[in-house]
């Protein structure tokens, strides 16, 4: 009995990795196999596989280009993020001030806003300060529009930690400053990685600010640069798939990394 | 070692409520462990944080062997403290945590490493530097937050009820453990703990709280036998001194008191000073009472009637009623008495070791 419960668990996870992964599957086919071959059959396999068609993609549709741009923007983006993000949840988790609470309502309730409601205002206000069409802008954007689900997630974190560590750093001879980088953040680091994964991963695939905000061929971001193969009456399927592929990758292996960091973080635990 | 000094110590933590430590004062001497006793919410932990730094004084002056430290911030108050909660850092090895203090003073690595692997074999942790805290059991983590305090070598130690996380018999050989370490360090401790049997047994003196005010300090045996008040006299033992509403009858030859239905006198108050019909609490512990009679002026004879019985195996609690008295009056008696729910006894009491409080709970001094 336990052999048949197993193969039917087993059967089911099987069901649902394809149902999971059959999409992202079928995309890295098409990656390797020109539009053409994929209007003649949609599904079948890359024979011959053409792998050229990432270099192709690389260095003649400028993929490079848009890829040190994401690059550049989504890391600068996520680096600010994580570092105001957890100065202000630790200080809105630890330190008892007046309008603690208002403030951080008012900075959490800036999320029921649909982003097509403030990107004409943003808009205005980009052009205003010359960073309209600049990474800058850009990146600038990602860290207001994230950073209140970022507070949000950290200092219901920090807010966990025993006020006697603090307590405990004090006496020890630490000052505030110190406490937070040498005690809150190591020990949030779990909270930390979840915001970090989460801000990549929106930012990277990030389209509707950057479409409205960026028109400039040099400082075009990776799902821009996607978008250039869907033309008003035809699309390069094979072209767009190959892009897909090269935009996936980072995003691979920042999760592969911080999930391990998040898992051991989970399991470390222990704030007793 | 240092004298702590307490000069009407008051924290107001918001304007129009009461305050959470109302002007205590209390001078713990060189090398003393004193204990701040009370139930939760007395105002002991605001006071013991207060002295640690962690709060501001609302008003009040505190100093450490004479100099001022109301302004002076934790760290350089030379002070360490034990949590209730350990309070050690989840993501550092035993051995960081216990460096951890010894780093931020610009101590000498070579120095750290000495005074660490010392408090390490002192407390048995040699063989847990490398673990984190989580791997720890409940004892472990209790010594590491202690030898963070010792390797310090602060000139105070505070604890703030440092046991209560611990299982009973880990807290009986910790306790043990921490008076070994006073002892052997003779340094200034104050202790904070709710655990009447961790003040008797630890503190050379106790500092009873209660409402955010001292309310009596003195050696443990002297606050037991001497309480100040009904509530210090309610507080201390287990189970509490019996506390007996009583009425002055007469002057005739000692105090004589009126308790439920019967009358006797009190041999050892000597003349009286109290008015007939003054209301008065009469205070017995239940080791004072014995159930079966005994004679002679120093006892008073009352009947009872047993409600309930605990036998502890050492000793047996009986809880009884008297005619016209509300409140079941507890006695400690015998290992293996002869009483059970329901029978008749005669109590007889021990007016020696008697206490009488005013209308306002105070102790009456007995003359002697």
């Amino acid at each position: 009995m336990p052999t048949l419960r197993r193969a039917i668990l087993l059967l089911l996870l099987c069901a649902y990795t394809s149902f999971a992964a059959g999409p992202f599957v079928w995309a890295a086919m098409m990656s390797l196999r020109t539009t053409t071959e994929i209007h003649r059959n949609h599904f079948a396999l890359p024979s011959p596989a053409h792998w050229d068609k990432f270099s192709e993609a690389w260095f003649n549709s400028n993929y490079g280009v848009y890829f040190a741009n994401s690059t550049q923007i989504v890391v600068s983006a996520v680096l600010i993020l994580t570092i105001v993000g957890s100065m202000a949840a630790h200080c809105l988790a630890r330190y008892r001030f007046r309008l603690n609470r208002a403030i951080y309502f008012i900075l959490f309730s800036t999320i029921i806003f649909p982003p097509q409601i403030t990107i004409i205002s943003l808009f205005q206000i980009l052009v205003q300060y010359g960073l309209y069409n600049s990474k800058v802008g850009l990146t600038l954007v990602y860290v207001a529009i994230q950073l209140p689900l970022t507070i949000y997630i950290l200092e219901s974190f920090f807010a966990r930690i025993p006020s006697d560590l603090f307590d405990a750093a004090r006496m020890d001879g630490y000052s505030d400053w110190e406490i937070f980088w040498r005690v809150s953040l190591p020990i949030a680091l779990p909270a930390v990685s979840t915001t970090v994964i989460l801000n990549f991963i929106l930012l990277w695939n990030e389209f509707l600010y950057a479409v409205v905000l960026i028109t400039e061929e040099a400082n075009r971001t990776l799902p821009l640069g996607i978008q250039r193969f869907i033309g008003d009456t035809q699309e390069d399927v094979g072209m767009i798939a190959t892009g897909l592929m090269i935009a996936i990758i980072p995003v691979v292996v920042v999760y592969a990394f911080f999930s391990e960091r998040l898992i051991q973080g989970m399991t470390a635990g222990a704030v007793k | 070692m240092a004298v702590v000094t307490l000069d009407r110590l008051t924290k107001i933590y918001d304007r129009g409520h009461a305050p959470a430590a109302d002007a205590v004062s209390l001078e713990v001497r060189h090398g003393e462990f004193m204990v701040l006793l009370g139930p939760s919410g007395c105002g002991k932990t605001t006071t013991l944080r207060m002295i640690a730094g962690l709060e501001s004084i609302s008003s009040g002056t505190l100093s450490i062997d004479g100099r001022l430290v109301n302004q002076v911030p934790a760290k350089d108050r030379d002070i360490a403290m034990v949590f209730q909660s350990y309070a050690l850092y989840p993501h550092m090895s035993v051995e960081d945590n216990l460096a951890f203090g010894l780093r931020r003073r610009s101590v000498p690595r070579a120095e750290i490493e000495r005074r660490v692997k010392t408090v390490a074999g002192t407390l048995g942790l040699s063989g847990l530097l490398d673990r984190k805290p989580h791997s720890l059991s409940g004892g472990q983590r209790q010594r590491v937050a202690l030898g963070r305090a010792i390797v310090r070598d602060p000139k105070v130690f505070l604890f703030d009820e440092p046991l209560s996380n611990l299982d009973a018999a880990l807290r009986v050989s910790t306790r043990g453990e921490i008076g070994k370490l006073h002892r052997r360090l003779g340094a200034t401790m104050i202790y904070v703990t709710h655990d009447q049997v961790e003040a008797m047994t630890l503190g050379q003196r106790i500092c009873i709280m209660n409402g955010g005010k001292v309310v009596q300090v003195g050696p443990p045996l002297e606050v037991y036998k001497r309480p100040a008040n009904t509530f210090v006299a309610a507080f201390l033992g287990n189970p509490p001194m019996n506390l007996l509403p009583a009425t002055v009858t007469g002057d005739s030859g000692g105090l004589a008191l009126k308790l439920g239905e019967v009358t006797f006198v009190l041999p050892a108050w000597g003349a009286p000073r109290l008015p007939a019909g003054t209301a008065l609490t009469l205070g017995i512990r239940p080791e004072s009472i014995a159930e079966h009679p005994r004679h002679g002026a120093a006892f008073a004879s009352v009947e009872a009637e047993v409600v309930q019985v605990e036998p502890l195996g050492a000793e047996t609690i009986i809880a009884t009623r008297l005619a016209g008295i509300e409140h079941d009056v507890m006695a400690r008696i015998g290992a293996d008495p002869d009483v059970e729910v329901g029978s008749k006894c005669t109590l007889s009491f021990d007016l020696a070791a008697a206490h009488l409080f005013d209308a306002s709970g105070a102790a009456i001094a007995r003359e002697t």
